[in-house]
């Protein structure tokens, strides 16, 4: 082998080397995301999932500060899923498809999570004040000790987030004229740009919602794209199943038969009403009868 | 369509939704249809419209519907624009670009209103004042482009 085509293979090996090495280094990097993302510990009863951020902000129609993720609502998204990060809270699922779904950042001026401080126990609303800008702590009253520094936590009380979850970091604490609240801002944990895997959680196992189509009937609850359709309050809920009268405490240690549920609910057949409802309904037909 | 085209009509698609995920807010579609509508028959930006169409709006957090706002009111823009002025005018570009940077103000914030929802008005009018500068900027260069493809009739 003359020293030219030596040096051609040398060439070719050496380019090869650098492949790997690039290739192996993505990986090297690839693992270490995964495995601080495996570190997430999700609280009692709520499970994690990764998942991977496939779309920043992209289009015209592109208001809103978002990101798409790879798991829809066949891997059990449903809206208001929270998105985490190593870091803390990232934001929440604001719609969904099968196979994809949109995240709402916290940094986005529609996102609102009620938070508590970490060391001083203050509440407050936090406030996404756009791209590239501190987000805002709001409602917490004048004389509440809040420090620069402190971490922010989800305080669970929208139940959407679990409660403890660190979301800011309080950058400036001041006040403003005669207002009744402080102004504070705070810096989010994580870094969106970044941003390339992240954890959903779930409340239990996640359940994947019925595919529209897939029983031959669509389920509007659970159509993609549709935001904002879930209940916002106990009471726009829909009235939970009746079930059979709670038994007394006697039973309690020794349980009567079980009885099925649609005995305890089903109303009582037309034919066992009680005659006096009958003799009733005969004596409002009459004075009609009786005119005719 | 010849090869050249539809090579040309990918290309243009892919260059154009990595320069949007670039500036987040522009679309660098939109001087594609009108170049479609300039010198392909009607079935291609028909064809094309509808493909951008979806992708824009699953690229997008807005109800579905905006894209089609959109579109057709830049199709409705062209048609109203052609009677006055030559198609291939860059003035009445020019002007298309201008239109569309206001719409794109109108309609997103019309939106978002309509969802009672909010977005930093400024950012909204740093992306229609892009939107405005980029357009006919890059139908120029698309022009151009498209009529320097081999089975083009300027082909050198």
């Amino acid at each position: 082998m003359g020293i030219r085509e030596q040096n051609d293979v040398l060439r070719q090996e050496l380019a090869a080397a650098k492949d790997e090495l690039s290739r192996l280094r993505e990986n090297a990097s690839e693992v270490e995301r995964l495995r601080r993302l495996l570190a997430i510990a999700p609280p009692e009863e709520w499970k994690r999932q990764g998942t991977r951020v496939i779309s920043h902000r992209l289009g015209p129609n592109a208001a809103l500060e978002t990101f798409v993720i790879d798991k829809g609502s066949a891997s059990g998204v449903s809206t208001n899923t929270p998105v985490v990060s190593p870091e803390g809270v990232v934001g929440r699922v604001l719609r969904y498809s099968p196979s994809a779904a949109t995240v709402l950042l916290i940094t986005d001026p529609n996102s609102r999570i009620p938070v508590i401080s970490q060391k001083n126990r203050a509440q407050g609303i936090l406030k996404g004040e756009g791209p590239d800008r501190e987000l805002s702590l709001q409602y917490v009253p004048q004389g509440v000790p809040v420090e620069e520094g402190e971490i922010l936590v989800t305080s669970g009380l929208e139940e959407i987030f679990p409660k403890g979850l660190p979301v800011a970091r309080v950058t400036s604490v001041g006040r403003s004229g005669s207002s009744l609240f402080q102004v504070i801002r705070a810096a989010p944990l994580f870094g969106s740009l970044r941003m390339e895997e992240a954890a959903l959680l779930f409340k239990g196992e996640p359940v994947p919602l019925p595919q529209p189509g897939a029983d031959g009937a669509p389920d509007p609850a659970s159509a993609p794209g549709k935001p904002g359709k879930f209940p916002k309050t106990p009471a726009a809920m829909a009235p939970p199943e009746r079930t059979a009268a709670p038994a007394p405490a006697a039973h309690a240690v020794q349980p009567a038969p079980a009885q099925p549920k649609r005995e305890a609910v089903a109303p009582a057949p037309k034919r066992e009403a009680p005659p006096a409802d009958a003799d009733r309904k005969k004596s409002r037909k009459h004075p009609r009868a009786e005119g005719q | 369509m010849r090869p050249a085209r539809i090579v040309f009509w990918v290309f243009f698609t892919l260059s154009g939704l990595w320069l949007q995920s670039l500036v987040p807010g522009v679309d660098f579609l939109a001087p594609g249809l009108i170049l479609a509508m300039q010198e392909e028959k009607w079935t291609v930006p028909v064809w094309l419209g509808l493909v951008w169409l979806f992708l824009q709006e699953g690229a997008g957090s807005l109800p579905f519907g905006s894209s089609i706002l959109w579109y057709g009111a830049l199709a409705g823009l062209y048609f109203f624009g052609h009677w006055l002025f030559e198609a291939r005018n860059f003035l009445f570009v020019f002007i298309l670009g201008g239109s569309l940077g206001a719409m794109h103000f109108l309609l997103i914030g019309v939106m978002v209103l309509l969802q009672d929802q909010t977005v930093p008005v400024e950012r909204l009018l740093t992306e229609s004042a892009l939107q405005a500068l980029i357009f006919p900027v890059e139908w120029g260069l698309v022009y151009l482009i498209h009529h320097h493809l081999p089975d083009s009739a300027d082909a050198a």
